[in-house]
C-alpha cells in the first residue's frame, strides 16, 4: 500500500493535507458500495416510478404522455383516499395500543419484578420471528367461523361466535395479527434503552420516597424518548405499507377486504390485475409522500414538545 | 427522521469507550431487584398472561401439525386430536412435488444469507466511514439514507421489478439478493455504534503504528463492532427470510421460492384447488418447520443483538 | 486481514455492474409483446425436424398430477422435454405470467381458463394455433368448449375440460326435509322455504366470492351481458330481461335469508359441506371429485342431477371454469409447444387419462363418449353415473357465451361489488348497478368504446 510512501516522503505541512485527502478516499470507498447498491435499488427504481407515473398506457390505444394526470387522478379516487384513511385509521389505534403494551412491558421486566422475565420476554419477542405469511395463515385458521378454536370457544359457553373475519371486524383482527407480531421487536428496542439509564439517575429518587410508577413516569419513559420515538416512526412507516395481511386474508375473506384495503395492496392490483403500472406508480409515490408528511409531523412535535418541556425546566 | 438525528447527544449519554463506566454500572444492574422491593404478583400475572397470548397461535400450530386434513376440521383446534400424524405430515411435505420443500428451505437459507451477510458488511463499512471520518458531503448522503426509510419498499418493488425485467434478471436468486443488501437503518445502527464503541484514540494509535486506513477498519473496527453487526445482520435476515413481497413478483419458477412464497402457493392451491389437492395439513406442518430456524438463531444470538440494540435505541 | 476489503469491492463491482444494465434498461423501450402475424401453415417437415431435436417446453399448470400425461408425451417424443410449473392456481399464474410476458421471459405453453383467453388475445400474448393445424381439429371438441377458443378468427389454444353446471344434493336431507330437489327455479323459492323450516340449515349456498356460478346462472337463462368484437369495442349490458331476473330471483332469495352466501371452495365451505350445513351444491362438472375428496364422511349421501329450469325454456345450462391450454405468442418453441399442446388434449390416451384418473371433465367428444369414462360408477354418489350426466348436461351449454378482453378486472371488481352485497346480503340491484359503473369505467380508461 501507499500509506508508507506518503509518510515518509511527504513534508510535515503538506503530508496533513494529503493525510485528508487519504482519509476521505478511505471514507468515500468504504461508503462507496452501500451507496452504489442503494441508488441501483432505491434511487433509480424511484426515478423510475417517478417517469412512469407521468405515461399512460391503455389496453388498446398505446402510451402517452399525461403529465401529472395520474396525480390528480389518485387525489380523486375514493379507493385510494378510502386506503389511506383506512391506514390513518389502523394507525391512530394499532400503533398506540402495540407501543403501550410494549412498553408497559418493558418497564415491567426492567423492574424485575416479575418472577420468570426472561421466559416472558423471549415469550413475548418470539412472533417477530414468524414469516407475516406464516403469521397471517395461522390467525386466518384461528379466526375460522366454523373450525376456528376461537369460533369452537364461544360456541362450547353457548355463544354466538364473532365473524372476525367479517367486513367489521376485519381491520380489528388484522390490528390484532400486527400488534402479535411486533410488540416483542418494540419491546426488545425501549427495554434495551432501558437496560441502559444508569442506576444512578433514579436511585436519589427511590431514596426521596419515590414509587415505581413515579420513577417510570417521570424518570425511565423520558429517559427513553428517543427509543420511543424511533419505534413510533418505525410503526408509522410499517402501517401505511401494510400489504401481506390483507393480501393473503382476502383469499379467505373476500368480501371484507377489497382491493383497494391498503394503498399498497391498491397499487399491487393496479399494476397485476388492473395492469396500469403507470397509475401504481403514481399511487406508490403519493404514499411515500404521505409517510414522509405524517412521519415528519411526529417528529416536529415531539421536537418542539421537548423544546417546551426543556424550556420548563 | 433526519432532524431527530441530527441533533447532538445529550451530555449525560455521551459516547462511551468499552472501558469507561458505563461497563461497571451494567454490572450493577445485574444484580437484580433493588433493596427493599419485593417481586409483584401483579405484574407476574399480568405479564405471564401475555406471554401466554403471544405463544397461543404458536402452540396452535404444534397442534395442528399432528392432525390430518379431517381431523384439522374435526376435533378442537387447541388440543391434540386422537390420531397422531406429525411424521405422516412431514413426509408428505418433505416428498410432495418432488420434495420441492427442500428446496424453499434451501433457498431461503442462501437468499437470508447471502443477504444478511452482505447487508451487515455494507452497512458497517459505511456507517464506519460515516462515524469515524468526516468527508465532503457527508451530512447530506446520510440524509439522503435516512430519509430513504420513509420511501415505502413495497411501492419501490414495481418499478424494481421492471428495472430487473429491463435487464432479464427477474426469475434469478439475484432478483432477490441484490435488492436485499440494502439496509439504511443498518447503516444508522453501525455508524451509531462505531461512534459510541470505538474510541478515536486507538485509531490514532493504530495509525501511528503505520495501518492503513483499511486494515484498521477491518482489524479494529469490525471486530469491535461485532456486537453490533450481529444485530444488523439479524435484522436483515429476518427482513429477507420474511419477504413475501418481492420473491412474489420477481420469482416464478417454484424451484426458486423462497418458503414464504412456497407455503403460500401451497395454501392458495389447497384454497383453489381444493378437494383432490387439499394440502391444507401440509401447509400447517410446512409454517411450524419454516419458523424453527429463524427462533433457534434469535434464541441463541440473544446476548449479541440485544447489546447491539441497546447502543441504536439509546442514541439520539 | 484485507479480505474485508476484497469483497467490499467484490461487492461493489456487481453493484456497478448491475447499474449499468438497469440504466441500460432504463433506455432501451420495450414494446408491447405482438402476436404472432406469421400465418403460414407448418408443414410436417417442420413439425418432424421439430420433434426430433432436443427442446426444453416450460409449462404451466395449475391441473394437479398433470404429470401423468407429460410422461405420456414425452415417452413418444423422447427428444421433448416438458418442464412443468405450479403457481398455485389459476389467479396467482395470470398475475405471474402478466409479470413474465413484461419482461419477454415467458413460458412456452400455458393452461388459461376461457374466461381470461380474450383478455391474452387483447395484448397479443398467446399464439394464433391456425398454422400449426388447429383449425382441424374443430370437430374433435364439444361444440360449446370450441366456441370459447376460436374466436375473432383465430384458434388461441386447445380446450382441456369444461364446467357444465348440474347439482349435487344430499339425498339423505332432502328426505329429512319431505321434499324433492326443485326441478324448476319456480318451485325452488318455496323448497328452499321448505327445507329451512323442517332442518335449519340452507338448501345451498350462492358464493361472492367468484363470479362464475352467478354468471353460470346467467348463462343458463340466455342473458349473454358480456361482448368483445376482438378489435376495441366491449359490450357491458345488465339490462337485458335476462340479468334482471335472474338477479331478481337471488336477490329475493337472499333478502328471505333462504340460501347460504359464504364463500365458496375454503376450508370453511368444505366443512360446510361436510357437516350438512347446505344441502346442494349448484357444482361444475369438475364439482363432484372436489367433494369426494373433502366430505369422505357423507359418502353415498349424495346424487347429481342438472339445475333447476326456467319454465317454458330449453333444458339449459352454462359453465363454470373450463380452460384451454395456450402457446405463448414469445414462445422460442412454437411447434414442439403446438405439438405438445395437441397431444395433451387430443390424444385418446392423454384425454382419456385426465377424464378417469385426474377426474378433469373432457372436452372431446370421443372421450366425453368412452364407455370408461361415461360408464364410471362413483360410490360416493350411491353408484350413480355422475359423468354420463354431465355429458347431457353440456350439451345443453349455449356457444355464444363470450367475456370481456380485462376479466381480472371484470373479476376482482364482481368481488367487490355484486359478490360483496351477495355475502352481506344486501340489495343485489344496486351492487349490479355498481359493478356496471366500474367496469365501463375502467373500460373507458383502457381505451375500449362501450356499447
Amino acid at each position: 500500500m501507499t500509506t508508507a510512501l506518503a509518510r515518509t516522503s511527504a513534508a510535515p505541512r503538506k503530508r496533513g493535507s494529503a493525510d485528508r485527502r487519504k482519509k476521505s478516499l478511505a471514507a468515500y470507498a468504504m461508503i462507496a458500495p452501500f451507496i452504489l447498491v442503494f441508488v441501483a435499488m432505491l434511487l433509480i427504481p424511484l426515478i423510475y416510478a417517478g417517469y412512469l407515473s407521468l405515461f399512460k398506457v391503455q389496453l388498446v390505444g398505446g402510451e402517452a404522455f399525461v403529465g401529472l394526470d395520474n396525480y390528480l387522478r389518485a387525489l380523486q379516487d375514493q379507493k385510494f383516499i378510502g386506503g389511506v384513511l383506512r391506514m390513518c385509521l389502523f394507525l391512530v389505534i394499532q400503533v398506540p395500543i402495540m407501543l403501550g403494551l410494549a412498553l408497559v412491558f418493558a418497564l415491567a421486566l426492567d423492574s424485575a419484578r416479575v418472577r420468570g422475565g426472561k421466559f416472558a420476554r423471549l415469550a413475548i419477542f418470539v412472533p417477530y420471528a414468524v414469516p407475516g405469511v406464516v403469521a397471517t395463515l395461522m390467525w386466518g385458521y384461528l379466526y375460522g367461523k366454523n373450525f376456528g378454536p376461537i369460533a369452537q370457544v364461544f360456541e362450547s359457553v353457548g355463544l354466538a361466535a364473532p365473524d372476525l373475519l367479517g367486513p367489521q371486524n376485519i381491520l380489528g383482527s388484522i390490528m390484532n395479527i400486527v400488534t402479535w407480531q411486533f410488540v416483542g421487536y418494540n419491546m426488545v428496542i425501549m427495554y434495551s434503552a432501558l437496560r441502559a439509564i444508569p442506576t444512578e439517575q433514579y436511585e436519589a429518587a427511590r431514596i426521596d420516597g419515590a414509587g415505581q410508577f413515579r420513577i417510570a413516569w417521570s424518570i425511565k419513559i423520558p429517559s427513553i424518548r428517543s427509543a420511543i420515538i424511533l419505534t413510533l416512526i418505525f410503526s408509522i412507516i410499517g402501517s401505511f405499507q401494510l400489504f401481506s395481511e390483507p393480501k393473503l386474508l382476502y383469499e379467505i375473506a373476500p368480501a371484507a377486504i377489497g382491493t383497494d384495503f391498503s394503498p399498497n395492496l391498491y397499487a399491487y392490483n393496479l399494476a397485476f390485475i388492473n395492469q396500469d403500472v403507470n397509475y401504481a406508480a403514481a399511487i406508490a409515490f403519493l404514499l411515500g409522500f404521505c409517510i414522509m408528511i405524517v412521519s415528519y409531523v411526529v417528529q416536529l412535535s415531539t421536537a418542539r414538545r421537548e423544546k417546551r418541556e426543556r424550556k420548563a425546566r | 427522521m433526519t432532524s431527530l438525528l441530527e441533533k447532538p447527544a445529550p451530555a449525560s449519554r455521551s459516547a462511551a469507550a468499552p472501558e469507561s463506566p458505563r461497563e461497571t454500572r451494567r454490572a450493577k444492574r445485574h444484580t437484580g431487584l433493588p433493596p427493599g422491593e419485593k417481586r409483584s404478583t401483579v405484574l407476574t400475572v399480568a405479564l405471564w398472561v401475555a406471554a401466554g397470548y403471544f405463544l397461543l397461535p404458536l402452540f396452535w400450530l404444534v397442534v395442528s401439525s399432528t392432525k390430518d386434513n379431517s381431523g384439522l376440521f374435526s376435533s378442537f383446534g387447541l388440543w391434540f386430536d386422537d390420531e397422531f400424524h406429525l411424521f405422516d405430515n412431514l413426509a408428505t411435505l418433505f416428498t410432495q412435488q418432488n420434495g420441492v420443500f427442500v428446496r424453499w428451505i434451501g433457498n431461503t437459507v442462501l437468499y437470508a444469507g447471502v443477504s444478511a451477510v452482505g447487508a451487515a458488511f455494507l452497512a458497517a463499512a459505511a456507517g464506519y466511514a460515516f462515524a469515524k471520518y468526516s468527508f465532503r458531503g457527508k451530512k447530506l448522503l446520510f440524509a439522503i439514507v435516512l430519509g430513504s426509510i420513509m420511501i415505502p419498499t413495497t411501492a419501490l418493488a414495481i418499478p424494481t421489478y421492471l428495472l430487473f425485467a429491463e435487464a432479464g434478471l427477474t426469475n434469478t436468486a439475484w432478483a432477490i439478493i441484490v435488492p436485499s443488501l440494502v439496509s439504511p437503518f443498518g447503516v444508522y445502527l453501525m455508524r451509531i455504534y462505531a461512534e459510541e464503541s470505538i474510541p478515536d484514540s486507538l485509531i490514532e494509535a493504530a495509525r501511528i503504528d503505520g495501518a492503513g486506513e483499511f486494515r484498521i477498519f477491518a482489524q479494529i473496527g469490525l471486530r469491535i463492532m461485532v456486537p453490533g453487526f450481529i444485530t444488523v445482520l439479524l435484522f436483515a435476515l429476518v427482513a429477507t427470510w420474511n419477504n413475501y413481497f418481492l420473491p412474489l413478483i420477481m420469482l416464478s419458477d417454484p424451484s426458486l421460492f423462497p418458503l414464504t412464497l412456497g407455503l403460500a402457493q401451497l395454501q392458495a392451491a389447497s384454497e383453489a384447488g381444493g378437494g383432490a389437492s387439499a394440502q391444507f395439513s401440509t401447509v400447517i406442518t410446512g409454517s411450524l418447520v419454516s419458523i424453527l430456524p429463524l427462533m433457534i438463531a434469535f434464541l441463541y444470538l440473544q446476548r449479541y443483538w440485544q447489546s447491539g440494540l441497546t447502543t441504536g435505541g439509546t442514541k439520539e | 486481514m484485507l479480505k474485508p476489503r476484497h469483497r467490499s469491492v467484490a461487492l461493489g463491482a456487481l453493484s456497478l455492474g448491475l447499474t449499468g444494465a438497469l440504466l441500460a434498461g432504463c433506455a432501451s423501450s420495450s414494446d408491447a409483446g405482438g402476436g404472432s402475424t406469421d400465418t403460414a401453415t407448418i408443414t410436417q417437415e417442420q413439425i418432424d425436424e421439430a420433434m426430433s431435436t432436443p427442446t426444453t417446453i416450460d409449462f404451466w399448470s395449475w391441473v394437479p398430477d398433470i404429470q401423468n400425461e407429460i410422461d405420456l408425451f414425452e415417452a413418444k417424443y423422447p427428444e421433448i422435454t416438458v418442464n412443468l410449473s405450479n403457481q398455485g392456481g389459476a389467479t396467482a399464474q395470470y398475475q405471474k405470467l402478466r409479470t413474465v410476458i413484461e419482461s419477454g421471459d415467458v413460458p412456452d405453453v400455458a393452461q388459461i381458463e376461457y374466461s381470461f383467453l380474450p383478455s391474452f388475445t387483447l395484448t397479443g400474448s398467446v399464439l394464433d394455433l391456425t398454422p400449426y393445424g388447429a383449425a382441424d381439429l374443430a370437430d374433435q371438441f364439444v361444440p360449446s368448449t370450441w366456441s370459447q377458443v376460436a374466436t375473432n378468427g383465430g384458434v388461441w389454444g386447445l380446450p382441456q375440460d369444461a364446467g357444465p353446471t348440474g347439482q349435487l344434493y344430499r339425498t339423505d336431507l332432502f328426505a329429512q326435509a319431505g321434499i324433492e330437489p326443485p326441478a324448476t327455479w319456480e318451485e325452488y323459492p318455496a323448497a328452499a322455504k321448505a327445507f329451512k323450516d323442517a332442518t335449519g340449515s340452507y338448501i345451498t349456498d350462492l358464493p361472492g366470492n367468484s363470479f362464475s356460478p352467478i354468471l353460470a346462472l346467467l348463462w343458463q337463462a340466455g342473458a349473454r351481458p358480456f361482448g368483445f368484437d376482438g378489435d376495441k369495442t366491449v359490450t357491458i349490458d345488465f339490462d337485458s330481461d335476462e340479468v334482471q331476473q335472474v338477479i331478481g330471483f337471488w336477490n329475493d332469495l337472499i333478502q328471505q335469508d333462504l340460501v347460504a352466501t359464504e364463500p365458496q371452495l375454503d376450508d370453511n365451505w368444505y366443512q360446510s359441506m361436510s357437516n350438512g350445513s347446505y344441502a346442494s351444491w349448484l357444482a361444475a362438472a369438475w364439482g363432484p371429485v372436489f367433494l369426494q375428496g373433502t366430505a369422505e364422511n357423507t359418502s353415498g349421501l349424495w346424487q347429481a342431477t342438472e339445475l333447476p329450469q326456467w319454465e317454458g325454456a330449453e333444458p339449459a345450462s352454462g359453465n363454470q371454469g373450463g380452460s384451454a391450454v395456450t402457446v405463448l405468442a414469445d414462445s422460442d418453441a412454437k411447434i414442439a409447444a403446438a405439438e405438445f399442446v395437441k397431444f395433451l388434449n387430443t390424444d385418446p390416451e392423454s384425454t382419456l387419462k385426465f377424464a378417469t384418473e385426474q377426474f378433469i371433465f373432457p372436452a372431446t367428444v370421443a372421450t366425453q363418449e368412452a364407455p370408461e369414462f361415461r360408464d364410471q360408477e362413483l360410490p360416493f354418489y350411491g353408484g350413480q353415473k355422475v359423468n354420463s350426466l354431465f355429458v347431457d348436461i353440456n350439451a345443453t351449454v349455449a356457444e355464444d357465451w363470450q367475456w370481456l378482453p380485462f376479466n381480472d378486472f371484470a373479476s376482482s371488481s364482481f368481488k367487490e361489488t355484486l359478490g360483496a352485497a351477495i355475502t352481506q346480503k344486501t340489495d343485489l340491484f344496486a351492487a349490479l348497478d355498481e359493478w356496471h359503473a366500474q367496469l365501463v369505467e375502467y373500460a373507458e380508461q383502457q381505451g375500449f368504446t362501450v356499447e
